[in-house]
């Protein structure tokens, strides 16, 4: 059995979608988390200075979609074939691009100023995502992302916009109804609800 | 032989790293690149609005710039020999893409004493450090290589982004701490197939500019923001 170390701060961040892929196929792992203060402890011993990183048995890989990607292919969620895996890859960068979107909201002090950055984030880049996504999910015709049947961009969208549901409310999924409902089953499935209600409650 | 039509803009950008897989593999492609006037056109038939992407066969469509590049490396032999050595790839590229993001803000500065010393910031903040960390993986690796024994879309994306109009220009001392990144930045280009590909100019109002194939709006900016 191979040992699986993932190291990353005491947060969701860059570090959950891996969690969830692990959670989902109920692999044991050992889910490394350090307070802040603590990082210049572990920052030299990484391969780049930067966390995540997953130990495979000691071996380093770093990059938080790189470690999914590759948790997801070990473990039967990357999609069935050659072209379903590039399918749920396009899927986890467009989450990637989103994420990254929201980080000089993140980061914005002024209350007032952030509240408008983020409305202006909603209308001009997530909204027309989500309306394309919709047609996808509806051509594709599963309920899924890719396939038919779950892989790790489903679970992306779900780390995504589940906690941005739980913060502004359900709405805000309402032009996509096909992901609303598909973020909603990837809740409920018995390891994820689990995990979920189990987790450390973290701001990020 | 699958039919590959790559849409991006006439420029470098989010494109190159494909084109480079492609011309490196010796994969023939439709290479269609538009201008900014075209785009309004093209953008709604894109999957996400948004460019580069991959037309297979006249009928299915892949999105965003890294999952194209890792696909056409995976089904052309330059991915990586195994899991493990495909996700070590990964791993690179996902560093190069960051160091893209860093690099916006000195690449779209028009002040050349500004953007000199934005660029030295990245530089010093970003880039030395990242490459001090990657010359110590090329020793232990031992190949020359990033990744196993051989070339791999890692070692592409290395060579295309730091063979850019802007890194070309300022980016001089960038290797004097990363001798073997150096060496196998050159020994990128010095590939036969990348040589002949990039010995000539494939579209319409663009020249070779320092051995690239450019429009003079991109001698000047790294890559377009979308």
């Amino acid at each position: 059995m191979v040992h699986y170390k993932l190291i990353y701060f005491n947060l969701r961040g860059r570090a959950e979608l891996a969690r969830l892929v692990l959670q989902h196929q109920e692999i044991v792992f050992e889910d490394f988390r350090f307070e802040r203060e603590e990082w210049p402890k572990y920052k030299a011993g990484t391969p780049f200075g930067q966390v995540p990183v997953l130990e495979v048995d000691g071996e380093p890989l770093a990059q938080s979609n790189t470690i999914a990607r590759y948790l997801a292919r070990q473990h039967g969620l990357a999609g069935q074939n050659d072209w379903e895996q590039s399918q749920a890859d396009m899927y986890v960068d467009c989450i990637h691009d989103l994420i990254g979107g929201t980080r000089p909201i993140i980061y914005e002090t002024d209350k007032d100023k952030q509240k408008e950055m983020f409305q202006k984030f909603l209308q001009d880049v997530v909204n027309p995502h989500l309306q394309k996504v919709e047609q996808q999910l509806i051509k594709n015709g599963s309920g899924f992302l890719v396939g038919k049947s779950i892989t790790w961009a489903d679970l992306a969208y779900y780390s995504f916009f589940s906690p941005m549901m739980e913060r502004l409310g359900e709405a805000i999924l309402d032009i996509t109804p096909h992901l609303k409902k598909l973020v909603a089953h990837v809740g409920n499935i018995p390891q994820i609800k689990k995990y979920v209600e189990t987790r450390p409650k973290t701001a990020l | 032989m699958p039919g590959y039509k790559l849409y991006y803009f006439n420029v470098r950008g989010r494109g190159e790293l494909s084109r480079l897989i492609l011309h490196c593999a010796g994969v023939p492609f439709e290479d269609f690149r538009f201008e900014g006037k075209d785009w309004p056109a093209i953008k709604p038939n894109m999957p996400f609005g948004q460019v580069p992407v991959l037309e297979i066969d006249g009928n299915k469509m892949l999105a965003q710039s890294h999952t194209i590049a890792r696909y056409l490396a995976r089904q052309h032999g330059l991915a990586g020999q195994n899991d493990w050595e495909q996700s070590q790839a990964d791993m690179y590229v996902d560093c190069i893409y960051d160091m893209h993001g860093t690099m916006r803000t000195p690449t779209w500065e028009t002040d050349p004493v500004k953007q000199k010393e934005l660029f030295d910031k990245v530089n010093e903040e970003t880039i030395q450090p990242h490459l001090e960390k990657v010359e110590q993986h090329i020793i232990k690796n031992g190949s020359g290589h990033l990744v196993g024994q051989g070339l791999t879309w890692a070692d592409i994306a290395y060579y295309a982004f730091f063979t850019t109009p802007i890194m070309t220009r300022l980016g001089g001392e960038v290797f004097t701490k990363a001798p073997h990144l150096k060496k196998l930045i050159e020994l990128v280009g010095s590939n036969p197939n990348i040589k002949k590909a990039l010995s000539s100019c494939p579209a319409p109002n663009t020249k070779l500019i320092n051995g690239h194939c450019s429009t003079e709006w991109n001698a000047i900016y790294y890559h377009i923001v979308m």
